[in-house]
């Protein structure tokens, strides 16, 4: 098939479809990733070494990975059990619940955060209903200024991208194979078990990798949030380059870092899913 | 083990649909078809025998026991889906050996005892395939092995064929007999394809708006069928009103016709049914007339292969006609013995 559409279309057709694509990838990505990598290595690469000897940069990390690890597991969590409601749903229901789901998505992270601190702040609303129950304000309004409060708001806009990504397996997973499997003898746990959790598997790791590159390089509402109280990469490399940042080469270094993670996380999220891929769905397509 | 409909009934919630007052009886080792059109029920009663549903009313009992409280995995009822339901990420080894995994057999156990249940089927060799990589045919075995190989009370077919092309349903049909005789349990064979249930069956149950309105011999339910609507289901049948007019006489449309049923009296209305290839056909005028004799023509002739279906008209109306013969007959009589009288109200 792709050889009847490569002597279709003239070579020059194609390349001037690929040009804007390609010039925009090179003048906003390439162009600023290559200024920041030259910018690290400018002093021979002792910007990393300042940046590694740096004990808040150690800390950071720690702050980040823990962020990044956890704030994706409640997604994942959550967002499965969303997702797996909205297919069974018919699909007027499940596009309009849709919509409302994904709305988080539009929403800057700045946003969010100050619609969780009029929520859940010191005044809060909820703040405020729980103290009618005798919750101390001072307790619960600061929950959300502190780490496990910013994995709260995380999962705010993770969760939608979780059901993105895992209820189209959901729906197009065929039900009747936990009926079989509950007719041949397995309980209903066992049956979700040893049928369901095999087959998307994939597509769960996939979402978590992808909500963990996100919740790693977000920075906006952890900024309004907790501003640089929390200690994670991104408000590091915000302070660095903000207030009393004279340190260029070293904020490089810290971006170069951060790029890296999220590019392993995402790499192991396609290799994860690419293994599975071969064995489930190649034999059908050929 | 023998399986029992008790006046079951059951209605999808929020819904009219469902099933009510099923009474079935399935001897061990019988094969019952459960026939009828698309809602009419028939797969509800496996739904609801293969505990996916509760009924409002009634019971189900195996093997003299009732199965209502149970969930569908404490059954033990073997059960093949529509779409086989085969577990894409297993191996057809791993998919046929999986109720014996859940039952916590032995490792080397259940490898032996899943390959011995692919031979049966005769797919041995193919233990270590991905089911996709299976024909359709090979699928369905797969699937009929796996619902066979923990030695369930009964068997419980839910249109097993109707995902397969015409040539290999009627290969399949014998596989799925053969099988099921050797396994010799209790099955259930929900189909909506009546020649499917008629070739493969010890008993047919036709089901129409949630009910069973007969049970019998594929051949009873076939040549002595109890309404209109079973008759049109399963097979071509022609239908007139009638009039009795005397013992084993009734006026109809085409004429006054004999016939050997007994219990009808004069006045009695009814529906008349006579199957297209009980006629015969003659090619020439007959000198003395044999009884429910008919000249005419054909009007419209369709060949069909094997045979040849036409409609013979005669005055006023047409006889549908089914034979084996080429040429068109200027005659046709209907035997004595193949006028069946019908109750007249149903009219559908």
């Amino acid at each position: 098939m792709s050889d009847g559409r490569t002597a279709l279309t003239p070579p020059g057709v194609r390349v001037a479809f690929a040009a804007p694509g390609v010039v925009v990838l090179l003048l906003f990505f390439a162009l600023p990733l290559s200024v920041i990598v030259i910018e690290a290595v400018s002093e021979g690469g002792s910007a990393f070494g300042r940046l590694f000897q740096d004990p808040v940069f150690w800390k950071g990390l720690q702050g980040t990975l823990v962020l990044g690890t956890v704030a994706p597991l409640v997604s994942v969590a959550v967002g499965m059990a969303v997702a797996m409601h909205l297919s069974r749903l018919d699909q007027a229901t499940r596009t309009g619940l849709l919509f409302v789901i994904s709305l988080p998505l539009t929403f800057s992270g700045l946003i969010v955060a100050y619609g969780f601190i009029l929520v859940f702040g010191r005044a809060g609303f909820v703040t405020l209903l729980l103290a009618e129950f005798g919750a101390d304000p001072a307790v619960v309004g600061g929950l959300i200024f502190s780490p496990a409060g910013l994995g709260i708001a995380y999962t705010y806009y993770l969760i939608p991208r979780v059901v993105l990504v895992v209820l189209p397996v959901l729906i197009n997973f065929d039900t009747a194979q936990i009926a079989a499997a509950r007719s041949l003898g397995a309980g209903v746990l066992r049956a979700y078990l040893d049928v369901l959790l095999p087959q998307i598997f994939p597509s769960l790791l996939a979402a978590f990798c992808l909500t963990s590159a996100v919740a790693i390089g977000a920075y906006g509402t952890a900024l309004a949030l907790v501003g640089t109280q929390v200690n994670i990469l991104p408000l590091m490399l915000y302070s660095k380059i903000s207030e009393t940042g004279s340190d260029f080469p070293a904020a490089a270094a810290l971006s170069v870092v951060l790029m890296g993670i999220c590019c392993v996380v995402i790499s192991l999220a396609e290799i994860a899913t690419r293994r599975t891929r071969p064995a489930t769905t190649a034999p059908a397509t050929k | 083990m023998p399986i029992h409909f008790d006046a079951v009934s059951f209605t999808y919630p929020g819904t009219q649909t469902g099933v009510s007052g099923v009474d079935l009886m399935v001897e061990d080792g019988e094969l019952v078809a459960l026939i009828g059109p698309s809602g009419s029920g028939k797969s509800t009663c496996l739904k609801l025998l293969a505990g996916f549903f509760r009924p409002d009313h009634g019971r189900i009992n195996v093997d003299g026991h009732d199965v209502d409280t149970l969930s569908p995995e404490r059954r033990k009822l073997g059960m093949v889906f529509q779409n086989y339901a085969l577990f894409p990420h297993m191996s057809t080894r791993d998919n046929v050996a999986y109720p014996l995994k859940v039952r916590g057999a032995a490792r080397a156990d259940r490898r032996r005892t899943a390959d011995d249940m692919l031979e049966r089927v005769g797919l041995s060799g193919l233990g270590d395939r991905a089911t996709k990589t299976l024909s359709g045919g090979q699928q369905q075995r797969v699937a009929l092995a796996r619902a066979l190989v923990f030695e369930p009370r009964a068997l419980l077919l839910d249109e097993p064929l109707s995902a397969l092309d015409a040539g290999l349903r009627v290969a399949m049909r014998d596989e799925i007999r053969r099988v099921q005789r050797d396994a010799g349990i209790a099955t259930i064979h929900v189909t909506h394809d009546q020649e499917e249930a008629l070739s493969i069956a010890d008993r047919v149950a036709v089901m129409s708006d949630g009910k069973i309105v007969q049970v019998g011999r594929p051949d009873e339910v076939y040549d002595r069928p109890r309404t209109r609507f079973v008759a049109r289901f399963v097979g071509q049948a022609n239908f007139w009103p009638g009039t009795v007019c005397g013992p084993y006489e009734v006026d109809t449309p085409i004429g006054r016709l004999s016939h050997l049923q007994e219990g009808s009296r004069p006045g009695d209305k009814a529906l008349v049914l006579v199957r297209p290839e009980r006629l015969d056909l003659y090619f020439e005028d007959c000198k003395t007339p044999p009884p429910n004799y008919f000249k005419g023509r054909v009007s419209q002739d369709r060949f069909l292969g094997s045979i040849r279906r036409f409609d013979f008209a005669v005055e006023g109306t047409v006889i549908r006609v089914e034979t084996r013969d080429r040429a068109a007959p200027m005659a046709v009589a209907i035997p004595p013995d193949a006028v069946r009288l019908l109750p007249p109200g149903d009219n559908e």
